[in-house]
């Protein structure tokens, strides 16, 4: 388990977190400069405030793969979950779902909670307003509530509209479970796999799941509270009671989980608010392409369906499952082996009873790395017939959640495309790639790789995240 | 100033220190290409091979010259024009568009004058196989031109049709060129020399200087010709000199020229070859027969070629930058001639010849169809399977953007449309076809028909901001910079090729 801030100064450390004082940002609203830092595949970010809690965006997200680079969307998160930065994504998933209901409970841990230092009330932490906003926003945070069956956990956003009173989002499923005058904890700068346990167990629509009963229970340290038990790590608690569960709250912005799954809106009376010494916690872009917010919701759905689909027919078929921040939770990618004609269409079509976000679904054959998603975005051209493997379904599906059209209710098609090979083709039918690799025989590609060390021209940016079938071209 | 020569070109390169040049002694067989494929995909230097073993002459391989950088392709090509350094992609559009706009028409020099008459070879002195020609890839059918213009003969225009036309080498005098009926110079060949039992006079110009280059990868309407436009993209006439055994006029600055002749009734095998698509593709094809009757070449003559294949994904080579770079601007200015109010086409990076996106407003119902239809009949016919439309304001350079908005905006239910089932043309280098649906046909094409798409990725009802306004990025962008942001993204305005 890595605590919030020392997860910030491990990617300090690697240089991918570049502080940004209040000197320099002048009157630019936080949100903004995340926003553009993240719109740029830059590093993220630590604002470091002369008044206020500091903030800390980009942590939870990375850059696309729109392009080759040194690390992939999901490297920061894996270095937050204790893997390598260039852990393939299978182990990431495989990880992150081992933090929910899937996963082995470990023994409990409690510590003293770091936060330890009791504050005025909430104005002292001055969260940030965005541009658009109309009151300060927390983002990024865990809601932790106790019921007979123990404490459940969900991702939590909302505007501080005095000094103590929170109009929080919630996932339904867990506003359902606290009645008025209910306590609740708010924890904010959690451990990266708190966090990453609560955004899963609200995409897998698990929340009435204890998390007693989930793999974070043993992963990370706990303190109790007076609303439930948050991570002893956390930079700020902040205890409350929901004075109304049903408020008339429309929030400007909507964290990226609400596509996945139904929210619903709390007031909040902040009764107590505790803090670090030097308190840091995360801020997300929200709404804003590739923000935190939406990468995480895109990688728990996806080690979710991953699992979900792996697990299904007795055998795991599928290599990796993606749903990419730069398709906005969309459209799902999965990379899996055609195991007999027609399995194509049973892989879509269940990876559409699993999910509603997206409507769309692109299969590529098993051993299209996932760190070659320049590979995806051209086999999906080139290798599915234009009429034979773009398959629509029957018009009168439901319209998924995701996509800004018929948002009205009405029904349509699915689409998906299937750029494997058919598995009724002669093998002497499937075309060899050309790649180093398979271009050239091993002296030759021997001769060609000395050439160019001896300019010093190394292996491209993209190609270290990769061993394996999952990670690295074989070169 | 625009280069008037392809030596003059890697003289620029080499002063950006964009070429590596190689005194050691590398093979054609295999080694250079290896070598230029590894740099396709380190994004490194363009590679020059002095020294080839096995080679009767003094020529250098270039391979993959034209290859431009990952994130931003045109980069050489605007430079080799002449052009600033550092143009945002719409403005290098803008840049060549204005260009074209203004064809000039080009200059016949005496042959004397002519660099590529500093050796000439006729006759029984013909020796293609003299050249170092590479073998590209493991399991292609032979040695390959895949880099040259090949002129031909225009019944509208006295200075010839120019096309990019691969040739497999087979012996001394005679290769055999990949023509794909649909095409132009293809069509002339099949369907007037071929049908009069007339040898079709043409010549393979390698290492012509780039704006010939340019012009020969654009779709340039009949009645009009490629050599005024490339004298449009350099600002300056392009000096022509007659062949030695024929009528036709190739450009005098060329590194080498192949004369000769297309003959009626006759094939050679062609292929199998590692193809645009990332895949090799077959079966072996019987194309038509060039047969060789003069060769003339400057001394040590500069060869280029393309590792075809290699510019797929996230890697980039010749072709696949030349389509962004040339066909692009060209097709643009082609879609706004013919009344279409387009902002930009633009090939997808990661497979530029299949698919493309265009930036446009929508003004009627019924415009998508009307402009996917004007292309799939004319320049897109053979290559392109697919469009994505998307809105005007959706940058068609930013991959993202394009993602993004087919994920959000293009519904399964009613923004896919397929030109009909399986009733268009396609050309046979493709992979997903199976061999019998590609063999048979004796023009080029495949024997099975395909099916043409086009995504409809446009907004629909209103349009979400996703950005803050563009003054206040431009604010974050300063202050992440003063912070110690760095990267090509967070460069000045000025360095990202804003303008005000």
């Amino acid at each position: 388990m890595i605590p919030f801030a020392d997860y910030l100064r491990g990617l300090r450390r690697d240089d991918d977190l570049v502080a940004v004082t209040d000197g320099q940002r002048g009157d630019v609203p936080v949100d903004v400069l995340a926003a553009e830092a993240l719109d740029g595949n830059g590093p993220a970010l630590r604002f470091e405030r002369d008044d206020g809690v500091d903030l800390a965006s980009g942590v939870f997200s990375g850059p696309d793969q729109m392009h080759c680079r040194e690390s992939a969307p999901w490297s920061r998160l894996s270095l937050g979950l204790g893997l390598d930065a260039e852990a393939p994504l299978v182990d990431l998933l495989d990880t992150v779902v081992g933090l929910g209901p899937t996963g082995t409970p470990g023994k409990t841990t409690y510590t003293p909670q770091a936060a330890s230092r009791t504050l005025e009330d909430l104005q002292a932490l001055s969260f940030p307003r965005g541009v658009d906003d109309t009151w300060p926003v927390i983002s990024l945070g865990v809601a932790s509530i106790t019921t007979d069956a123990g404490t459940h956990w969900a991702p939590v956003y909302g505007v501080v509209v005095g000094t103590d009173t929170l109009r929080v989002r919630v996932p339904a499923s867990l506003a359902s479970l606290s009645d008025d005058g209910d306590t609740v904890a708010i924890a904010l700068g959690v451990p990266p796999a708190a966090i990453t346990a609560a955004y899963l167990l609200a995409v897998a629509d698990r929340v009435e799941s204890p998390i007693r009963k989930t793999g974070v229970e043993g992963a990370v340290p706990l303190v109790p509270t007076n609303g439930g038990r948050v991570p002893s790590a956390t930079e700020v608690v902040v205890e409350a009671t929901v004075a109304d569960s049903q408020p008339d709250f429309e929030p400007d912005r909507r964290e990226a989980w609400e596509h996945a799954v139904a929210g619903a809106s709390l007031a909040l009376d902040v009764t107590r608010v505790v803090a670090t010494e030097d308190p840091v916690v995360p801020v997300s872009p929200v709404g804003r392409p590739m923000a935190d917010d939406l990468q995480l919701t895109g990688l728990t759905t996806a080690a979710h369906l991953y699992h979900r689909v792996n697990n299904y027919w007795g055998i795991s078929p599928v290599e990796w499952l993606l749903l990419p921040p730069s398709t906005e939770l969309g459209v799902c990618f999965v990379a899996s082996d055609v195991l007999y004609a027609g399995f194509e269409w049973q892989l879509a079509n269940i990876l559409f009873s699993f999910s509603s976000l997206f409507d769309t679904v692109v299969i590529v054959d098993g051993d299209v790395p996932s760190w070659d998603f320049g590979r995806v975005l051209s086999d999906i051209w080139v290798k599915a017939h234009p009429s034979r493997d773009w398959l629509f379904s029957e018009p009168d599906a439901p319209a998924a959640k995701r996509p800004n059209y018929r948002q009205d209710g009405t029904t349509g098609a699915r689409l998906y495309v299937d750029a494997t090979w058919d598995p009724r083709w002669d093998d002497s039918y499937l075309a060899p790639r050309v790649t180093f690799e398979e271009s050239f025989p091993e002296s030759v590609r021997e001769l060609a790789r000395e050439f160019w060390s001896a300019r010093g021209l190394e292996p491209a940016d993209c190609d270290p995240i990769s061993d394996g079938l999952d990670g690295g071209p074989p070169e | 100033m625009a280069v008037d020569s392809f030596r003059a070109y890697l003289d620029r390169l080499a002063d950006g220190g964009d070429l590596a040049e190689f005194e050691a002694s590398v093979s054609w067989n295999l080694e250079a290409s290896a070598i230029t494929m590894l740099a396709n995909q380190r994004d490194g230097p363009i590679p020059a091979f002095r020294s080839i073993a096995e080679s009767e002459t003094d020529a250098v391989l270039v391979g993959d010259p034209y290859r431009g950088s990952r994130e931003r392709p045109w980069d050489r090509i605007a430079h080799s024009l002449g052009m600033a350094s550092d143009l945002s992609g719409a403005d290098y559009y803008a840049a060549v568009i204005d260009r074209l706009s203004s064809p000039r028409e080009p200059r016949v020099v005496d042959r004397p004058a002519a660099p590529c008459k500093e050796v000439v070879k006729t006759g029984g002195d013909v020796d293609l196989l003299s050249f170092p020609w590479p073998y590209i890839h493991q399991g292609d059918g032979g040695r390959y031109s895949n880099l040259q213009t090949l002129v031909a003969p225009a019944p509208d225009s006295e200075w010839g049709r120019w096309s990019s036309h691969r040739m497999m080498l087979h012996d001394e005098t005679q290769a055999s060129l990949l023509l794909l009926a649909g095409e132009q110079v293809p069509n002339l060949y099949y369907y007037q020399y071929e049908r009069r039992d007339e040898p079709m006079p043409v010549a393979a110009v390698v290492g012509a200087e780039p704006a010939v280059e340019y012009s020969a990868d654009m779709w340039i309407p009949s009645g009009r010709s490629e050599a005024t436009f490339a004298g449009g993209l350099k600002e300056e006439p392009v000096d022509l000199v007659t062949c030695e055994t024929s009528d036709l006029l190739v450009p005098a600055s060329a590194e080498l020229v192949i004369e000769g002749r297309v003959l009626p009734g006759e094939r050679l095998d062609e292929g199998p070859f590692g193809d645009y698509f990332g895949y090799m593709n077959g079966p072996r094809r019987s194309m038509p027969t060039f047969e060789i009757d003069a060769i003339t070449h400057r001394r040590a003559p500069r060869v280029p070629f393309c590792v075809e294949g290699s510019g797929v994904g996230y890697d980039r080579n010749s072709s696949s930058t030349l389509e962004v770079a040339a066909a692009g601007p060209d097709a643009t200015l082609g879609l706004r001639a013919a009344g279409f109010d387009v902002e930009f086409a633009v090939p997808w990076r990661f497979t530029s010849r299949t698919v493309w996106v265009i930036a446009t407003d929508c003004p009627y119902p019924g415009y998508l169809h009307e402009l996917a239809n004007f292309v799939f009949t004319t320049w897109g016919m053979l290559h392109i399977d697919f469009f994505v439309f998307v809105d005007a304001d959706v940058d068609p350079f930013e991959p993202r953007a394009v993602l993004t908005a087919v994920a959000l905006e293009a519904d399964p239910d009613e923004d896919f449309h397929q030109f009909g089932v399986e009733r268009m043309p396609k050309v046979p280098l493709n992979i997903y076809q199976t061999p019998d649906e590609k063999e048979g046909a004796d023009v080029g094409t495949s024997k099975a028909k395909t099916a043409k798409a086009y995504v409809d990725a446009t907004t629909d009802g209103e349009w979400v901001r996703r950005h803050a306004d563009e003054e206040l990025r431009k604010r974050a962008r300063a202050v992440l910079r003063e912070a110690g942001v760095s990267g090509a993204e967070f460069g000045s305005d000025e360095s990202r090729g804003e303008t005000e």
